[in-house]
């Protein structure tokens, strides 16, 4: 594999978190984008009025574009099978926004392509470059927390019903969200990996899940659940996780035989935010998801196997299909 | 002047929402009258947020509102729960979502999306401007419409949602947001071309700056007045209102009230007012917006 000086980028999706990828690929100092992809022309016009040269209605079009290396592909979940293995079939490596696939099943044809096309594969897990979350694992490591018996991972917000702008004016919740064989899933599968992957970057594989699930806007998915799960390392964890606040609670709180921690990971209040703004151009609460691509570029430039792997996304969807099945009636 | 009531819900009461409705009707005198069949309801839906927020109307002030209503008139009413798509909000999902789907199950009356609705046209003058509305069927053919409002605030110069705002979601278009540059006359001259019988707050928990319980209900027949006690509730003064202005000088109701029931300044003390500090911040915001730096400081 050739090294990369400076990583082409192409984002393939810019909807909510593809338009905060966007931004911060554009400060990346070991990459550039050189392409956009999607379907919204309005989407594409702010992509070109910050600077990004090559738009593209389809998708497929800027897969042929050369001077691509890489996609971060941030469209609805149920394009991620076929909009991951085209790229890779185009010899792009692949950063693919979680979850991986919408089953299991094409969460390993995702993994496959990128396999028999020689291309990298990584997840889209930011909390993985949280530093509190980071040094808890180093603290872990280093036994400063001894064996921790119970951990609690909490991931409350307002996942898709937040508040959404096209531009200046409201938007809807995209359709798809309210279709579960697009989305896989509800509050578990959108939320719930994100903390499903933390916990197993913690605590090892998964061996036994159980999935309690509330229902409190009647739609056909979950959005609350509560699993329990127990990990290779004996620790047993409750992950918490819902749609149904205005507040944001991202918070992993582990109870050890030596010592218990709590990590948050929430938006600062609005004064530290625009100093944290105006000194690095990105907020603490924005600074896991820079991180992420700057080591994903950096990957690609040095030729190192990124991390979290496809194999991580599809343990994460393997668990939460899991917690499906093995439902708790309380 | 017209007249305005207060009520304060009593947890002790049987059936607490119903008496409190029924309490805050009898204060204003008002009476159903004869020869009711079709009733449409128009609470306040906005977004996904439930009525914990205290930004929506609870369907369980509406279920209490549709039993007094069939106690009082018939048990045999054409009742229909009426709103409309918005820019941010499918209402498909906002009826099942904040428990309205489950309500008309339970007491068998329509939910109705007034974006997909049958409507005809009608021109209306306002403040020197004229305005043309598609106006629902449903509405106009309605013998009984009733405005279930919710104080709260928003945007400038509009700065608080009640009972005439809330007629603001009975304009069909779905696209609303391109109407908030001339926000308070539209919403006059919606309320010119829709005019409702009676309103009734539910405010059982306040919006305000963070959601509060507050166990209130309002009733009165003028929009005007009752939206003027809600801005004093608010810790708003009706004449820095200027859509109020212009609602009583298009002959909407008028800002002058007569409160009955509950005292307004028990309500006042409990709603969750915007502070100085608050009003500092958003005009500091403002400023930085104003000067260019809202991206670079994350504010947009």
């Amino acid at each position: 594999m050739k090294q990369l000086q400076s990583v082409k980028l192409g984002l393939i999706g810019v909807g909510g978190i593809g338009r905060l990828h966007l931004k911060h690929a554009l400060m990346l100092n070991n990459a550039e984008v050189v392409a956009v992809a999607d379907t919204n022309k309005n989407a594409l016009a702010q992509a070109k009025e910050l600077g990004v040269k090559n738009t593209y209605s389809d998708y497929s079009e800027l897969l042929k574009n050369p001077y691509v290396d890489a996609v971060l592909i941030a469209v609805p979940t149920h394009l991620h099978l076929q909009v991951a293995r085209d790229a890779a079939e185009a010899k792009k490596h692949v950063l693919l926004e979680k979850p991986i696939a919408v089953t299991v099943e094409e969460a390993k044809e995702v993994i496959a392509a990128a396999q028999r096309n020689s291309v990298k594969l990584m997840m889209g897990y930011p909390m993985r470059f949280n530093r509190g979350f980071l040094k808890l694992k180093e603290d872990l490591v280093n036994g400063l927390l001894g064996e921790v018996e119970n951990a609690h991972a909490t991931y409350i917000c307002a996942g898709p019903f937040v508040h959404r702008a096209d531009g200046h004016s409201p938007a809807p919740v995209p359709d798809w969200w309210f279709n579960t064989k697009l989305t896989g899933g509800g509050v578990l599968m959108d939320l719930g990996c994100h903390m499903i992957n933390l916990l197993r970057m913690l605590f090892g594989e998964v061996t036994d899940v159980r999935g309690q699930f509330g229902h409190r806007y009647r739609m056909d998915f979950e959005d609350s659940a509560i699993c329990l799960m127990r990990f290779t390392s004996g620790t047993l964890a409750a992950v918490n996780v819902g749609w149904y606040s205005q507040d944001y609670m991202l918070r992993v709180d582990m109870l050890g035989t030596v010592s218990s921690v709590s990590v948050t990971h929430v938006p600062p209040p609005t004064l530290p935010a625009m100093y944290q703004m105006l000194t690095s151009g990105v907020s603490s609460f924005s600074k896991p998801f820079f991180d992420e691509l700057k080591y994903f570029a950096d990957c690609l430039r040095n030729d190192i196997a990124p991390s979290p792997t496809g194999l991580d996304g599809l343990r994460d969807v393997e668990a939460i299909i899991q917690a499906y099945k093995n439902t708790i009636e309380i | 002047m017209s007249l305005v009531s207060l009520v304060k819900i009593s947890q002790n009461a049987d059936k607490p929402l119903q008496e409190a409705i029924a309490q805050s009707l009898g204060l204003i005198n008002y009476s159903f009258g004869s020869g009711i069949r079709r009733i449409v309801i128009k609470p306040n839906l906005c977004y996904y947020w439930d009525c914990t927020t205290g930004q929506t109307t609870d369907p369980r002030f509406v279920s209490a509102l549709i039993d007094l209503l069939r106690a009082e008139i018939c048990p045999e009413l054409y009742i229909s729960i009426v709103e409309s798509d918005a820019s941010a909000m499918r209402l498909k999902y906002a009826y099942r979502m904040l428990g309205y789907e489950k309500l008309a199950e339970e007491k068998g009356v329509r939910l109705v999306n007034l974006s997909e609705s049958e409507a005809s046209n009608v021109e209306v003058s306002c403040n020197g401007g004229s305005y043309s509305f598609m106006v629902p069927d449903v509405i106009s053919g309605a013998d009984l419409r009733i405005n279930v409002a919710h104080i709260k605030y928003t945007v400038d110069p509009v700065k608080l949602t009640c009972a005439l705002k809330n007629v603001f979601g009975c304009n069909p278009a779905p696209k609303k947001f391109r109407y908030h540059s001339d926000l308070g006359n539209v919403i006059v001259a919606l309320n010119k071309a829709m005019k409702f019988n009676l309103c009734l707050i539910d405010n059982s928990i306040a919006a305000g700056v963070q959601p509060r319980r507050m166990g209130l209900v309002m009733a009165g027949q003028d929009p005007v007045a009752v939206d003027a006690v809600a801005a004093k509730i608010a810790g708003l003064n009706p004449d820095r209102i200027p859509y109020l202005a212009v609602a009583e000088a298009e002959g909407v109701g008028t800002r002058g009230y007569v409160a009955r029931g509950a005292e307004l300044e028990y309500f006042r003390a409990l709603y969750p007012k915007i502070t100085n500090r608050m009003k500092t911040k958003a005009q500091l915001k403002r400023a930085l917006r104003g000067v260019g730096l809202g991206k670079r400081l994350g504010l947009e």
